[in-house]
């Protein structure tokens, strides 16, 4: 293997970051360049082109369509911010967690240590597994309703109803006693959760969300099979 | 408009380029300045097609490799010529603030 089967190579692993439409549209041509900027003898992909080729991999993955309206667009920034939230509410958890450990001792004086240990377990855990992945799920969202996926926003409303019962169900329990920065938290997501569903449910982001007639799980009785 | 937009679409404004002379030619209208990398073109490149402010005019096999040349659409030539307007303007009236009799500020 030479030098520029060696450096080809390397771009052609960069260039596998970016969407397969646009390396079907621009893969050939943007490594053609690649390779004549390339200095002579290079034979391997600089830190600095790397860095370039993946952020550009990620502008293209991140880039909305033209014809997303402008409330789908303000919808999945909301989504977006709704990921940091969830990183947010981790770092508070962890924060607050012996907050959390005194205000469950002082409900319940008459634990047992094992007892105890339990309920904290059962409080904590939850939040500090679950939001990394709840972040996950939110950045998935952005990405399917971004792109007019009809079933992400029938997946983000879902989500939407079974979290509000979910706080709810806390509130009933009397989590708010445990640690008011958690609450304030959760009620922040809750509101960038209802503004966003709000927004791609309006009557400008309709068009956009179409069913995929060849989807069988949305077709309707009496529609052509 | 970004500045690395406005110089791509400067580099096409006279005549239909491939994506290596768009690079040297950003580099050559900024003074050195502003060194475009192929991963950063390219992602510009394409937005700018979806925007339908630049095309592909033609479309070479160099070396067994595909060159594509690009040049500026009607509208693309008109946002330009806007964004032109409106930077000469900023400069005219920061110029003639800085020195009010006519002369140049050094």
């Amino acid at each position: 293997m030479n030098d520029r089967e060696g450096l080809e190579r390397g771009y052609r692993r960069l260039l596998a970051c970016y969407p397969r439409e646009f390396r079907r549209e621009n893969g050939e041509e943007l490594l053609g360049v690649l390779l004549s900027s390339a200095a002579g003898g290079q034979r391997r992909v600089g830190l600095a082109e790397a860095a370039d080729l993946i952020r550009g991999a990620l502008r293209a993955r991140l880039r909305l369509p033209r014809q997303c309206p402008p409330t789908v667009r303000a919808a999945v920034r909301l989504m977006y911010a709704g990921a940091v939230l969830e990183f947010g509410i981790l770092v508070t958890v962890i924060l607050t967690e012996s907050s959390v450990r005194s205000a469950i001792l002082a409900r319940y004086p008459g634990l047992t240590a094992a007892q105890w240990h339990a309920v904290v377990l059962a409080h904590l855990v939850p939040d500090e597994i679950g939001a990394p992945v709840v972040a996950g799920v939110w950045l998935w969202m952005a990405w399917a309703n971004g792109r007019g996926r009809y079933w992400g926003r029938v997946v983000f409303a879902a989500i939407f109803g079974l979290s509000t019962l979910s706080m709810l169900s806390a509130l009933s329990e009397g989590a708010v006693t445990f640690a008011p920065a958690d609450l304030l938290a959760g009620a922040a997501i809750w509101v960038v959760h209802a503004t966003a569903v709000l927004l791609i449910f309006s009557r400008p982001s309709a068009r956009f969300f179409r069913p995929n007639p060849n989807a069988r799980f949305f077709r309707v009785a009496g529609s052509p099979q | 408009m970004q500045e690395a937009t406005f110089l791509i679409l400067t580099a096409l404004a006279a005549d239909s380029q491939h994506g290596y002379g768009i690079l040297a030619d950003v580099s050559q209208i900024s003074g050195g300045r502003v060194r475009l990398r192929p991963g950063t073109l390219y992602t510009a490149l394409d937005r700018l097609r979806g925007d339908g402010l630049i095309m592909v005019d033609r479309e070479e096999i160099v070396e067994g490799r595909l060159r594509r040349y690009y040049r500026l659409t009607g509208e693309g030539g008109e946002r330009l010529a806007a964004e032109a307007a409106r930077l000469q303007a900023n400069a005219h009236a920061a110029l003639s603030r800085l020195n009010p009799a006519g002369g140049m500020a050094t």
